[in-house]
């Protein structure tokens, strides 16, 4: 829901945003897109129509039948340090957070570009770079191998850090950003807030952003809390092991047609979430019907057969409700046969199920499709540019059921009075460089 | 045993089997009395958890009833039954559940599947049976998410002014917090066994798994007090079987180690659920230890007293025995006294009673016998000189009056012619000189019996003696040296002799013990004027040698064996009636004895009992 923005918004303030994640803990998780988006940039970015747009660079072209990708850096950028952004910088960071499943074969600065080759074409290079994964880190405080951030965070965005204090991560406004200087001095992010306390804050004044689960949402209205939405953009989904106990494909289906996507949607989320069986919204692609979501008791125990699989583990991780879910889909795999135990939250435990949820980084469906893909481990086929070939590659990784979508969420926030202009990103992440206080000096 | 130590013994026995009965009886009713304690405890605080159980569940259901009755949750309902939308409650039961402070709490919908679960939030719209119940309260096992089970007090209630009807289905555990809230008296544990966490295999048609109830094997694990596990929770098992079978309660002291003061009397109640089937099993056990602690007390004063008391008896049955018997011990001893010849023995007799009567009696009985024995020893010395003087007279006169007649024929041959006197001269001095040494004969054997030698003892053997005596007498064969037979037809005697292998050394005057077993060989002899068998046999007996001289005569009559004896005396025509007297003095003389043996008709058998010499004895 856009807020009714003032003529002229004000500069200044402190914005006090609490979340249930940590607030510092910068490596690509679900609460650290709020905190990366501020600091560091990427070479695009979504816009909010869901477009990919400039961002370190202005432009870009491709070769080869998107075999090579150049991209040109804006010029006068520079780090939060003063330090300019060349394209060795960029190369260098773009090398260190890639990792093993790098989406190309080679980066290497060219001037004042950065060139990308691959063995396989890359349509969707240029939304893949605005995704978190490939924000540009100066050199140095990444680590390679976890992507997480170390050290001081500098980047290009328009906040930097300011340390962290009592759990609160304070980012102070980046003057010399080439965005322009955001209206906000200062945004206050604590971590590891309960929502209940979250809301509390916010009715009390004591936080401007908070969270609302999207099972809350109702709840949230019911409250007359300012609630800004997005769409449905995040994916919760079943993955499931295809070793072990569960190499067998029939199992693997069984499960797929066991769990009941309704009770989950209906219940747990409280109607907020859609139902899906496919990994693209339906909005994306339009043939989401295609994929059947109803639920199949019986057929899952035929698939099933007389195999009697020893106990499984399922894992989800995040908030009770998550817990709940992964409760609700254990007792509707016991229906089907399988005798599933339910992790405690945090245990580190091998498990043969995992409720993950994953973000739609792009409105494009290719390259939302690859981010989904690459998000959960799977080598991205080469994706016809068809509807068709877009259909085939869904359902030909679907079929495989190592991953079983369910449901379709929203991401929301509450915020407080004060707070002016605020919007989301297609991928539901809070634009708070944008935002503005009401009562700023 | 002696008399003291029978009077000892029966005395002892006496008191510590009167002790030992007494102490019994004691212990017996000790126990008894106990145990009709302890039935009376555990049936007494059995009705006590009862009451608290029922005041426990009356609790539940109060509280289920507030909650059902709550504006809150009838405005649940009725939303409930008009939008038909259980979504927005999902959470309700959690939030009701806290506030009211129950472990379990579902709301089940009109119909009958679960609408928000506070235990169990994800069984949403599967049917919960338990809400059909007809029960005011019953005890239930309720599933949990991870699988387990847990036992509860549950009840059912709608919720008022919603229909369909929806309703409450509340509880809280039977656990060991609950056990911990009991009130429980010193010395009682209260422990409750459950099939919590047994599940059926999963069923295809029932996601949520049935627990095994009453079926399960016994796992002591399962056996839980407020404390956490009970010790000895195996022991346990046959009465937790016992009343999970039989649904009803069950009593038994078990014994949780090898002490006795770690018994328990163990009740068991089964718990049962709404259709009776039982679901638990709840252990009253009182410790025994105090009763155990008080019948080991009492029988330590039982056992302390007993041997006190055989202690005491023993005392005074060594008292009552020294009273009681030291005058017959004397009097034993007296005749003991009496019986080895001393005849002089007299005892004390104190006291009118029997002891005294018998004491004075026996004194007045060997003083009788002390005289008695004087005036016969008397009799017997005034017999033998008559005896005597009788034989002397018998023996001199014989030689006396041919003496007489040669005297007075030689007067009367005075007038003869000399040469016829001459003749009757020589004939006479010749006669004359015979009867002359016949005296002299008689009266030195007379004087060698009145000086019998002082044996010399010297290491012989008995067997050398006998076959001394044999050889002398043997090869004889006849009666004719015998100086005492006159007109004694010769008959053949047999001579038999019977020695032992091994060797019988005597200490012995070699001559004076020829003399004796010559003296029994001629009277042998004698005795068998028509011949027979006389039989000389030698053994060693004990620390004696036993020397038999047997003859098949006529034998003597017991009379004359009482005398035979006696000096002078003789059952011989003619004789001196010294020779077995003789025989006695020499066998006196070497520490030994002689006795005869005989019976009219039967010969006679003459026994000599010598000391074995010195080195040889065993």
């Amino acid at each position: 829901m856009p807020i009714a923005a003032r003529t002229h918004p004000h500069y200044g303030g402190t914005l006090r945003v609490e979340i249930q994640g940590d607030a510092w803990s910068l490596n690509a998780a679900r609460n650290s897109s709020l905190v990366r988006g501020l600091i560091f940039n990427g070479l695009t970015r979504i816009g909010a129509d869901g477009s990919v747009q400039p961002a370190l660079a202005v432009r870009w072209t491709s070769e080869n039948n998107d075999h090579r990708w150049q991209f040109w850096l804006r010029p006068g950028v520079h780090f939060s340090d003063g330090t300019a952004l060349t394209s060795s910088a960029v190369e260098s960071s773009l090398t260190g957070s890639c990792g093993a499943a790098c989406p190309w074969t080679a980066v290497h600065a060219v001037g004042s570009s950065v060139v990308f080759t691959t063995d396989s074409p890359m349509p969707n290079l240029p939304a893949l770079l605005a995704g978190d994964d490939f924000l540009i880190v100066r050199a140095g405080s990444i680590n390679s191998a976890s992507g997480s951030v170390l050290g001081p965070f500098i980047g290009t965005g328009a906040f930097q850090s300011d340390g962290l204090s009592n759990a609160i991560l304070t980012l102070v406004a980046n003057d010399s950003c080439w965005e322009g200087r955001p209206f906000l001095d200062k945004i206050e992010i604590e971590g590891h807030k309960l929502i209940h306390d979250q809301w509390l804050d916010l009715s009390v004044g004591r936080a401007d952003l908070v969270e609302v689960p999207a099972e809350e949402l109702r709840h949230a209205r019911q409250q007359h809390l300012a609630v800004v939405q997005s769409p449905p953009v995040e994916l919760l989904a079943l993955a499931v092991a295809d070793a072990g106990t569960l190499a067998n494909p029939n199992l693997r289906a069984a499960i797929a047609l066991a769990v009941d996507r309704s009770a989950l949607s209906n219940v747990i989320f409280q109607k907020q979430g859609e139902i899906t069986a496919s990994l693209l919204p339906s909005a994306l692609t339009g043939y989401s019907f295609l994929f059947p979501a109803e639920r199949d008791v019986n057929k899952a125990r035929e698939l099933r057969g007389g195999l009697t699989p020893p106990t499984l583990t399922l894992r989800a991780e995040g908030s009770a409700t998550m817990q709940l879910a992964a409760q609700r889909i254990a007792l509707n795999l016991r229906e089907a046969g399988f005798n599933v135990q339910v992790a405690a939250n945090g245990s580190r435990q091998h498990a043969d199920l995992i409720l993950p949820h994953e973000t739609l980084s792009s409105s494009d469906p290719r390259a939302a499709l690859e981010s989904l893909l690459r998000a959960v481990g799977v080598a991205t086929p080469a994706i016809d540019q068809t509807p068709a070939g877009l259909y085939k590659a869904e359902h030909d990784f679907l079929e495989t059921h190592t991953l079983i979508p369910l449901l379709y969420l929203p991401r929301a926030y509450a915020i407080g009075a004060r707070v002016r202009d605020l919007h989301l990103s297609a991928d539901g992440v809070p634009l708070l460089a944008a935002a503005s206080l009401e009562d700023a000096p | 045993m002696s008399l003291r130590q029978k009077l000892l013994l029966m005395l002892s026995l006496t008191v510590a089997a009167a002790v030992a009965a007494v102490a019994w009886t004691v212990l017996v009713r000790i126990r008894l009395v106990f145990e009709q304690r302890d039935r009376e405890e555990t049936a007494l605080f059995v009705s006590q958890f009862q009451r608290e159980f029922q005041q426990r569940s009356t609790d539940v259901a109060a509280s289920v009833n507030r909650i059902a009755a709550s504006e809150r949750v009838r405005a649940m309902a009725f939303e409930l039954v008009q939008s038909g939308d259980a979504s927005p409650y999902l959470t309700e039961a959690q939030t009701l559940a806290q506030d009211a402070q129950l472990d379990f709490l579902e709301v089940v919908g009109p119909d009958g599947n679960v609408v928000s679960s506070a235990q169990w939030p994800a069984r949403f719209g599967y049917p919960e049976p338990a809400a059909a119940a007809t029960a005011s309260t019953f005890l239930k096992q309720e599933n949990l998410p991870d699988g387990s089970t847990a036992l509860g007090i549950f009840a059912v209630r709608p919720i008022r002014g919603a229909e369909p009807a929806v309703n409450l289905v509340g509880g809280k555990r039977l656990d060991q917090g609950f056990l911990a809230d009991l009130p429980v008296a010193t010395g009682m544990q209260v422990s409750l066994y459950s099939d919590t966490g047994s599940t059926a295999p999963l069923d295809a048609t029932q996601p949520v798994a049935t627990p095994l109830i009453g079926s399960a094997p016994f796992d002591p694990k399962r056996l839980v007090s407020a404390t956490g596990d009970v010790a000895g929770a195996a022991r346990y098992q046959p009465l937790i079987d016992t009343a999970r079978q039989s649904g009803q309660p069950a009593s038994a002291i078990l014994y949780l180690t090898a002490r006795r003061e770690d018994s328990v009397s163990a009740t068991a109640i089964p718990l049962k659920s709404d259709n009776g089937a039982v679901l638990a099993v709840l252990i009253v056990s009182i410790s025994r230890a105090g009763m155990v602690d008080a019948q080991q007390h009492i029988r330590a004063i039982a056992y302390g007293v007993a041997a006190g008391g055989i202690l005491l008896a023993i005392l005074c049955s060594l008292w009552i025995a020294a009273q009681v018997s030291r005058p017959i011990e004397q009097l034993a001893r007296a005749a003991e006294e009496v019986a080895s010849g001393n005849w002089e023995t007299r005892v004390q007799a104190r006291g009118r009673d029997e002891v005294g009567v018998l004491g004075r009696s026996f004194n007045h009985m060997t003083s009788e016998l002390v005289s008695q024995r004087e005036r016969l020893v008397q009799t017997e010395r005034v017999a033998a000189w008559r005896e005597l003087a009788r034989r002397l007279a018998h023996e001199l006169k014989n030689p006396l009056f041919p003496l007489q007649l040669t005297v007075e024929n030689l007067v009367r041959s005075r007038e003869l012619s000399p040469d016829e006197f001459n003749e009757v001269f020589r004939e006479s001095t010749r006669t004359l000189g015979m009867e002359i040494a016949n005296l002299k004969t008689i009266i030195g054997r007379f004087s060698d019996f009145s000086k019998m030698p002082r044996p010399q003892l010297e290491r012989i053997d008995a067997k050398d003696a006998i076959e001394r005596v044999r050889a002398l007498y043997e090869t004889a064969g006849t009666l004719a040296g015998q100086a005492t037979s006159s007109d004694r037809h010769p008959a053949k005697i047999h001579f038999e002799i019977q020695l032992a292998a091994e060797p019988m050394p005597l200490d012995a005057d070699p001559e004076l013990l020829h003399r004796a077993l010559s003296n029994l060989v001629l009277n042998a002899m004698d005795a068998m004027p028509d011949g027979g068998t006389l039989t000389i046999a030698a053994k060693t007996h004990r620390d004696k040698v036993e020397i038999r001289v047997a003859d098949t005569g006529a034998g003597m009559t017991p009379e004359e064996c009482e005398r035979l004896f006696t000096p002078y005396y003789t059952t011989k025509e003619h004789g001196t009636g010294l020779g077995l007297a003789i025989v006695q003095s020499v066998i006196a003389d070497h520490a030994g004895t002689i006795s005869v043996e005989s019976g009219a008709g039967s010969g006679a058998t003459f026994v000599i009992a010598l000391p074995l010499a010195s080195e040889t004895k065993s």
